[in-house]
């Protein structure tokens, strides 16, 4: 826990800066990004990694009636103007949906976007759900979907300390908030998806089941030029299960 | 004192093996174990209940649960509308339609005017935040459900006190451009309204509201504090003390001719807590805006720290009938024991002007059910304490 502080108007983040030089966003998921991450380490090493806690996540106070993903989304547009341009955004999974929103809206504050394991379109049909629903699904499913290899990498519960206990639920309710409905995506995205005027990569987790790389690829073609790329044994958490991989992507992508 | 007859419809009728392979007897449970002509037979026996409680003089509750073995009544309207018409002279309360997952208060307060004006103002309106396989199969969202279960509250009361024309509601969780219901409600200003909840600080606003708080299934020391709660609420906004008019407390209860009956029958009601209560881990103590995260931290861990607030349905579970008399849960035994029993309930939260029975549920049949109505509407109810009345504001400010 780094205690910084990041603010954005009238609104302050926890915020964890790490390295220097070419600002590298990061948006992140279902939980918020743990400052000594390795591939936070790893990404350092290309600008200064600055990874913000949404707010009601990690200890980021979620101001009265800030409950919206319109609302994040325009913080994370004043997160821009406040940083000037040449930023580059990535995003995970729920993050992802928010950077993706964020390009769409504003593409010329960006340099170059990354989206990791990204949520927020709807791609199958009105009774296919694409997004394994992870307030609705046991807890052992969700664990099994999200790991490749959930031994290893799910959290551990038991270990953790009563305060990341607390954390962990407060981001959950965040989360829940804002994506309870419709569930992790926005209906009229994938119109604007179009907007996106910057490089842009897709990188999934080939074994992700809360949401399949199938959908990824359905992403991608909304994204004129993106590409996509898949990360071997890697669940919805490549960044975490395969950090060397995903920071090899990541900077490749950058030099380009 | 006003007694309420409260039977949920349960349908036990699913074999054992399937409930126990299910994680969650709520919500996921498939319809297939529900044969609906069972179904029919238990809502005919259920409305013939209460039905029988018009003829004794027992005043009758109209529940709403979704999607479970622990109750067929998934629409209180539509049953509020039969009990409306088929009873002649009853109270009759709704407890309630669960405003928290409805998408539009006004269609609520709708049908409650239109139960109202069919009973010919016989309705008392309860509201409750519903419980939490609820929110999964009402698809609503579970944070912030205290916020719009008080929005709902404050939009129903105004279309149902709204004479004069449409008035519009652009509030955070409601909007409705034109609000203009018919027919009106029949009783003026609105029928009584109540809230069932053990949560102190809706007990504090119900108080200052001047709302009947019910506390079901909680046992004395958790009425108590509600209740205590509620009084002290009132003091501090400098409004009259409550009469006992404002408190009800419901529990499971059966009367018999011996207490070897009352008891025997009494104890099958356990079904409810034993059978019915079980949800999946995440519909209950992992979903999340249900408790402070806070509390809700420890239940990841699968040895919670000592001291970890439990829902109260938890502490439910697997009791048995002694444990559930000794907690208040339960009240069963001849007419005296039962009497004795409420009384000493009575006594221990400082009074209530309501009490609720929970007499039908589980394997205990309809038989057995009207039998147990009629005992305590003859040998019990003529001895509980009158309700006391609590004084309107405007009186008080006249005495002042």
């Amino acid at each position: 826990m780094s205690g910084e502080r990041l603010a954005v108007g009238e609104i302050e983040l926890e915020v964890v800066r790490h390295g220097a030089g070419r600002a590298i966003v990061l948006l992140h998921g279902f939980q918020p990004i743990d400052s000594a991450a390795r591939f936070v380490e790893l990404l350092a090493r290309h600008g200064e990694v600055i990874a913000p806690s949404s707010p009601g996540f990690g200890h980021s106070e979620r101001p009265e009636d800030f409950d919206t993903v319109y609302d994040l989304v325009h913080l994370y547009l004043d997160l821009l103007d406040v940083l000037g341009g040449g930023v580059t955004l990535v995003g995970f999974s729920f993050g992802g949906w928010l950077a993706a929103e964020v390009a769409a809206a504003c593409s010329h504050r960006i340099d170059k976007l990354v989206l990791v394991d990204p949520l927020g379109i709807k791609v199958g049909d009105r009774e296919t759900r694409d997004i394994l629903d992870i307030f609705n699904a046991s807890p052992e499913e969700v664990r099994r979907s999200s790991w490749h290899d959930p031994e290893r990498f799910a959290p551990d519960f038991n270990a953790m300390s009563d305060e990341a206990l607390v954390v962990y639920a407060r981001s959950r309710e965040a989360l829940c908030l804002y994506a309870w409905h419709p569930y992790m995506y926005n209906p009229q995205l994938p119109r604007w998806l179009g907007r996106i005027k910057v490089p842009t990569m897709l990188l999934w987790g080939e074994s992700d089941l809360v949401v399949t790389p199938d959908y990824g690829r359905a992403y991608s073609r909304l994204i004129p030029g993106s590409r996509f790329e898949l990360i071997d044994r890697a669940g919805h958490h490549p960044e975490i299960e395969q950090p060397e991989a995903f920071a090899e992507r990541v900077s490749r992508f950058l030099e380009e | 004192m006003r007694a309420w007859y409260h039977c949920e419809n349960v349908y036990p009728f699913v074999p054992q093996e399937v409930l126990d392979r299910a994680e969650s007897v709520r919500a996921s449970l498939p319809n297939k174990y529900c044969d609906p002509k069972i179904a029919a037979d238990l809502f005919e026996e259920c409305l013939d209940e209460h039905l029988l409680c018009d003829e004794l003089g027992v005043n009758v509750v109209s529940i709403e649960h979704h999607a479970g073995i622990n109750s067929l009544y998934g629409a209180s309207p539509m049953i509020l509308g039969i009990l409306a018409r088929q009873t002649k002279k009853v109270r009759i309360l709704s407890l309630g339609t669960l405003i928290t997952v409805r998408p539009d208060p006004v269609r609520v307060a709708e049908e409650y005017a239109t139960a109202d004006v069919i009973s010919r103002g016989r309705l008392e309106i309860g509201f409750v935040k519903s419980g939490d396989s609820e929110m999964v199969s009402g698809n609503a969202n579970p944070v912030g459900y205290v916020e719009r279960f008080w929005e709902a509250i404050d939009l129903i009361t105004k279309t149902l006190t709204s004479h004069e024309g449409p008035f519009s509601w652009e509030g955070k969780h409601f909007t409705h451009r034109h609000v203009n219901i018919w027919p009106p409600v029949y009783q003026r200003p609105h029928p009584p309204m109540w809230a069932a909840t053990g949560d102190l600080e809706t007990s504090a606003e119900l108080g200052r509201r001047g709302m009947v708080n019910a506390l079901v299934l909680r046992g004395p020391e958790a009425s108590k504090r509600a209740f205590d709660t509620y009084r002290d609420a009132r003091r501090d906004a400098g409004l009259p003390a409550p009469g006992t008019d404002r408190f009800a407390y419901a529990a499971l209860c059966y009367v018999g001719e011996t207490d070897e009956e009352g008891l025997r029958i009494g104890s099958k009601t356990l079904w409810f807590l034993n059978t019915s209560l079980k949800q999946s881990a995440q519909m209950s103590k992992f979903l999340p805006g249900r408790m402070p995260p806070e509390v809700q931290a420890q239940n990841y861990r699968s040895q919670p720290r000592q001291g970890t607030v439990r829902r109260p349905a938890d502490s439910l579970i697997g009791i048995t009938a002694e444990q559930a008399i000794a907690r208040g849960i339960l009240c069963a035994g001849n007419p005296d024991t039962v009497y004795k029993q409420i009384m000493e309930i009575y006594d221990k939260v400082g009074g209530f002007g309501h009490f609720i029975f929970i007499g039908r549920s589980g394997f205990l049949d309809h038989q057995e059910a009207e039998k147990g109505i009629r005992l305590l509407a003859k040998e019990v109810m003529p001895r509980l304490p009158a309700a006391t009345s609590t004084p309107a504001v405007e009186h008080a400010h006249a005495a002042e």
